[in-house]
């Protein structure tokens, strides 16, 4: 008895929650990302934008409740339930969701963004190169340390595809020069271990010069573990992505500099590129099926208007 | 001192002496330094924990609390401009009323410890993230609080500020448990609910007061460790830390039967705990086997110690039969079968 | 029958443990048919003897002869084989379980080859017959969780008998059964008798072993110190070779006639009988013996009227004043103090120091500013240790390193730390040993003599008719009659505790 009147009570809750969320009969188009974060508010941005040019679809994006494939899994199966036009995706692990991204490419047209899952039937993927992100990191290398010098790489999730890639990336770019990327500190996400790491290396390796971050958060754990052991400018600090410390180390000139994505864009024109391709027009589609957003070098020239860009977007502080 | 905690004391001394064998580094200042900040964070919720474990309850919702309030303290700065004094005063309050909750519904309501903190693990991360809707709380660049980032982040004498906070509980809840007659009344609890009822303890209201003020400590720990990374992602800001809670609290002697404990011990599990994750880093063990290390420490230290008590035992035991034999056998040494 | 050829043969049993001589020279024998009493104080080796029969623990020296085979040990099995089958005073009951299921534990009768099926059919059709060998009023297919502790016993024995038991061992079976229960397990031990199963019957009740025993052997510190024939068993002798010394006369009547009144309970109804309000007075200097079958409402009301539980009416008066008690706390502020039936689970802490123990209701008293003083919580538990005569080395040292009786003194001195002004003992020598039960019986007389009002709750009726000034009896909830010294005697306490009346 009691269990049924507690499951009365969820189903009753869960039924809620689904009246509130039936739209009007527009074809909806789901942007599904990884994990929460500030980084997705850029994409919600474009999307923002693309929904203003494309009124008779209903743009929606969607947060897993963990950054877990078995969550973003279960979410999947219930838009594509809910009869989900079409599925743009950031998939949490692309290499062990094979199966499960194809079950889904099966029944409606499914997009990768983020990171790309080639071994799907996934239609298209739109976003970043992490190499080519990775190389133009190790170029912020080169140049931070003219004279060469030995680099620590501060990672979440080392063996993530991003991770492995952007770190490939740096590797490449930097064979052959005095740089050397000595080891990858990971921290499993957990961002007072990422600070810790970053204060143990300085105590355990005083001969690194170079800390490279990078997942999103790292950079900024580093900006701020360096700016206390007060070795801001002895230690050079390249980083990924936009977090508001990251950009002010840029600005400061304590960060050589960041690599950026452009998550907005693969908002704005993967949303463009579904509607499209939704519409009819299978045409958008390159024969390759990759659509490459390039990332963009941000350093003390360029912060200032694309940090204004940025405030724009996301309406941020 | 116990025996109990003497020997963990000689385990912390060991590791460090293998570490500073290993890299002469770790005795710098700035790594002592960085390291005591460490324990200094995560010891304080520790504390709270071990009184919680005392009265053989649990609180596994420390880390989600650490996410829940970490961004309504920033929120409280940030948005509403709050003075940094009371927002810090606000976590502390906040955490005892979570702790309120808790102790109503394990001491009125009889519910499990297990079920109630488990549900608090799960209520407060996701209203955390739906507060920041699943994005970051966080200071913008260069926005800076001087007094407090002097008390969070400053250093007196070379020693960080979240250490001597640190030490202050740890007297203070020392005193409290080991000294103050609710402190004998928390491991009566602990012990034996039912004989402690009978001897005219207020039993709920002192099983409510841990959780109270473990609640307490977890605000406080709290600020301190949204300032540490300035900033919060409620999604994964302070997951698992419950786990390190429970895991320096019961490397400290605490037993999850309640009734067994003390606040040096959880002193010594914090400062071991925190020793290892140093230790990674400073070996260059990959960082892949963090958890491994630590895992093994806790399995091995009270594995250890079980064993050790059973030999003192049996070494007690032996001594006696020693005596007996050399006795007269009319001195038998009577005892209730 | 006595003088007939044993069939077992303890010679010469020693055992020692580190720190302690457990057994030294003992003999004991067992013919067929024989009903052994084997009394002694707690801590005389009784256990230790019964678990070398089981085979539980191989003794130091001495011979273990069965049917002419002679071994220095035996094994858990052997044990079993020969026909030794023990009933526990802890029972080893699955209460989850039905009685068949219990009988059958680990040897169920099985059908379906490998896959292990339970023969339900099988097991209840070979369970009847044992039941009703023992004529008991429960079926194979009963849960066991709702059976009377009695009932269970029963069935213990049942599961004996399903062993083919030659020797049934009883520890302390009566120590938690009722007047009327215990009787009843009595003509059990005369039909297993009857049926030529030989018992060794563990007892501190002496009427019972002067019932049913054909034998006794008493043990004392490890050593058989003495036995007695059928017609040398009596209370006198038995108690006389227990503890070394002649126990005095149990009833000491009081120095000064009772007081006014002190403790009033009035129309007082437990929410386990809330039919019927029960009224009783306890006046000043006076011991009042409440006695009743187990479940007649006696622990319910001492809970009550400490504050454990809340009644759903009913008044309590102290010294002719109405209070009002809600918690154990308002209870031992006033002076009303209990000590509790079950005392490991509700009394002590018992792996805490007998110190730590004694000052726990009265914490506050030893503390300045809150914070305990060492010092002064010692000197009263070594002052409640002389007075008490509790026998340890070190008041240091956990309650759990006594035994029963002196862990009994231990609840007794954190009350008597303070100023009692009533006192409830609910079965106040359960589990203690005849020697510590004297001291306990004393204390209570003390007590009662320096004004004190005492309610004792007791199952055991030479306790309850001996010690008591004035007796009150118990019979489902309600007050059956109240006995004054003159009319004391079993047969009118188990005629109220059933019911009846007196003519």
């Amino acid at each position: 008895m009691k269990k049924m009147v507690l499951a009365g009570v969820t189903l009753g809750l869960a039924m809620a929650f689904a009246a509130g969320a039936q739209a009007a009969d527009k074809k909806t188009l789901a942007f599904v990302v990884n994990g929460a974060s500030d980084f997705w508010k850029n994409a919600e941005a474009g999307i923002k934008k693309a929904q203003g040019e494309l009124p008779d679809y209903n743009l929606v994006l969607k947060y897993p409740e963990q950054a877990t494939t078995a969550a973003q899994q279960r979410l999947m199966d219930d838009l594509v339930a809910s009869g989900v036009a079409s599925i743009m995706v950031s998939a949490v692990d692309p290499k062990t969701e094979t199966e499960a991204l194809n079950n889904i490419a099966t029944q409606i047209p499914l997009f990768t963004t983020d990171s790309d899952a080639p071994n799907t039937k996934r239609i298209a993927y739109i976003g970043s190169s992490n190499t080519a992100a990775g190389k133009q990191a190790g170029e912020l290398a080169l140049k931070a340390l003219p004279d060469g010098g030995k680099c620590m790489g501060f990672v979440g999730l080392p063996s993530a595809d991003n991770a492995r890639e952007r770190i490939e990336g740096v590797r490449e770019t930097i064979k052959g020069s005095k740089v050397e990327l000595v080891d990858i500190r990971a921290d499993d996400v957990d961002q007072a271990r990422a600070k810790r790491n970053v204060e143990d290396t300085i105590t355990a390796h005083p001969e690194v010069t170079c800390f490279i971050g990078f997942y999103s958060y790292n950079t900024p754990r580093i900006y701020e573990a360096v700016k206390e052991a007060g070795q801001l400018g002895k230690i050079k600090i390249v980083g990924f992505d936009e977090d508001p410390v990251t950009l002010g180390g840029v600005k400061e000139g304590s960060i050589i500099g960041t690599v950026v994505q452009q998550p907005y864009e693969w908002g704005y024109q993967g949303m463009k590129l579904m509607a499209k391709y939704v519409g009819g027009d299978k045409s958008v589609i390159p024969a390759d099926p990759i659509i490459i957003i390039p990332t963009k070098i941000i350093d003390s020239t360029n912060v200032d208007s694309f940090w204004a860009e940025l405030k724009q977007r996301t309406g941020a502080k | 001192m116990l025996k109990k905690d003497l020997g963990l004391f000689i385990l912390i001394v060991v590791v460090a002496a293998v570490v500073a064998f290993l890299n002469p580094r770790f005795l710098s200042p700035i790594n002592l330094s960085n390291t005591a900040n460490q324990v200094g964070l995560f010891g304080i919720v520790s504390i709270g924990e071990g009184f919680v474990i005392i009265t053989g309850g649990i609180d596994l919702s420390v880390g989600s609390q650490f996410a829940l309030l970490g961004v309504l303290f920033i929120d409280l700065l940030v948005i509403y401009q709050v003075h940094w004094a009371i927002a810090l005063l606000m976590m502390v309050a906040g955490g005892m009323m979570l702790g309120t909750i808790h102790g109503f519904l394990v001491t009125r309501m009889r519910m499990q410890p297990f079920v109630v903190t488990l549900c608090g693990l799960l209520i407060y991360r996701g209203v955390a993230r739906y507060i920041t809707g699943d994005g970051n709380a966080g200071f913008a660049f260069g926005e800076t609080y001087p007094w407090l980032d002097l008390l969070t982040k400053g250093k007196s004498f070379g020693v960080p500020h979240t250490f001597i906070a640190f030490a202050m509980v740890a007297i203070l809840m020392g005193i409290v448990l080991h000294r103050t007659v609710f402190g004998r009344y928390l491991f009566a609890v602990g012990k034996n609910e039912e004989a402690a009822r009978y001897s005219g303890i207020n039993t709920r209201r002192v099983i409510s007061a841990a959780y109270i003020i473990c609640g307490a400590l977890t605000g406080l720990a709290s600020v301190f460790m949204t300032m540490y990374v300035n900033g919060v992602t409620p999604s994964v800001h302070g997951n698992f830390y419950e786990l390190y809670a429970i895991a320096a609290a019961v490397l400290g002697g605490c037993s999850l039967r309640g009734g067994e404990g003390s606040v040096l011990g959880i002193v010594l599990g914090s400062i071991l705990l925190q020793l290892l994750q140093n230790l990674v880093n400073l070996l260059g063990i990959p960082s892949s086997l963090n958890f491994a290390v630590m895992g093994g420490v806790i399995l091995i230290g009270v594995l250890a110690d079980q064993q050790l008590v059973r030999y003192r035992r049996w070494a007690t035991a032996r001594s006696a039969a020693a005596r007996l034999e050399e006795a007269a056998p009319s001195a038998a040494v009577k005892q209730s079968a | 029958m006595p003088g007939a050829v044993p069939f077992l043969e303890l010679l010469s049993i020693s055992k020692t443990y580190p720190g302690v001589v457990a057994l030294r020279d003992v003999s004991l024998s067992a013919a067929t048919g024989e009903v052994i009493g084997l009394i002694g104080e707690n801590g005389a080796g009784k256990s230790t003897l019964m678990r070398v029969l089981g085979g539980v623990v191989a003794p130091s020296k001495g011979i273990i002869r069965i049917d002419g085979a002679e071994s220095a040990s035996l094994t858990v099995n052997e044990a079993t084989a020969a026909g030794i089958a023990f009933v526990h005073q802890e029972l080893n009951l699955f209460d989850n379980l039905d009685v068949a299921a219990n009988v059958f534990i680990g040897r169920e009768p099985l059908w379906g080859g490998p896959l292990k099926f339970v023969d339900r059919k099988a097991m209840y059709a070979r369970v009847q017959p044992l039941l009703d060998r023992l004529n008991v009023d429960f079926r194979p297919d009963t849960s066991v969780s709702e059976l009377s502790i009695a009932q269970q016993q029963l069935l213990e024995i049942a599961k004996a008998l399903s062993f083919d038991a030659r020797l049934v061992i009883m520890d302390e079976p009566t120590s938690s059964l009722t007047l009327t229960e215990t009787s009843r397990l009595l003509e059990v031990v005369a039909s297993l008798k009857a049926s030529g199963v030989s018992v060794i019957f563990i007892s501190h009740r002496l009427n019972e072993i002067e019932q049913c025993a054909d034998r006794v052997v008493v043990l004392r510190d490890g050593c058989t110190v003495g036995a007695l024939d059928r017609q040398q068993i009596n209370h006198d002798a038995m108690i006389r070779l227990m503890i070394g010394r002649d126990l005095k006369s149990l009833y000491v009547p009081p120095a000064a006639p009772p007081g006014s009144s002190m403790l009033d309970i009035e129309a007082m109804r437990t929410s386990t009988y809330p039919e019927q309000p029960v009224s009783l007075s306890v006046r000043k200097g006076e011991i009042l013996g409440l006695a009743g079958l187990i479940g007649s409402g006696r622990t319910e009301l001492a809970r009550a009227v400490f504050g454990i539980d809340h009644p759903s009416a009913g008044a309590i008066r102290l010294e002719g004043q109405p209070i009002v008690v809600g918690s154990p706390r308002d209870a031992i502020d006033r002076g009303i103090y209990l000590i509790p039936e079950d005392r490991k689970r509700s009394g002590l802490l018992l792996d805490v120091s007998i110190t730590e123990n004694i000052s726990l209701p009265d914490l506050a008293s030893y503390a300045r500013a809150t914070l305990v003083r060492a010092s002064t919580e010692i000197a009263n538990a070594e002052q409640q240790r002389r007075r008490l005569r509790i026998k340890v080395p070190d008041v240091g040292d956990p309650v759990s390193t006594l035994s029963g009786g002196n862990q009994q003194k231990v609840v007794l001195a954190k009350w008597l730390s303070m100023r009692p002004r009533v006192i409830i003992f609910d079965e106040p020598t359960r589990g203690v040993d005849v020697g510590s039960k004297s001291e306990i019986y004393e204390i209570m007389r003390e007590l009662a003599d320096a004004g004190v009002a005492i309610l004792m709750i007791s199952s055991d009726m030479e306790e309850v008719i001996g010690v008591s000034d004035r007796i009150a009896v118990m019979h489902e909830g309600r007050i059956s009659g109240f006995l004054d010294r003159d009319d004391f005697s079993e047969r009118n306490v188990l005629k109220l505790a059933v019911g009846s009346t007196i003519s």
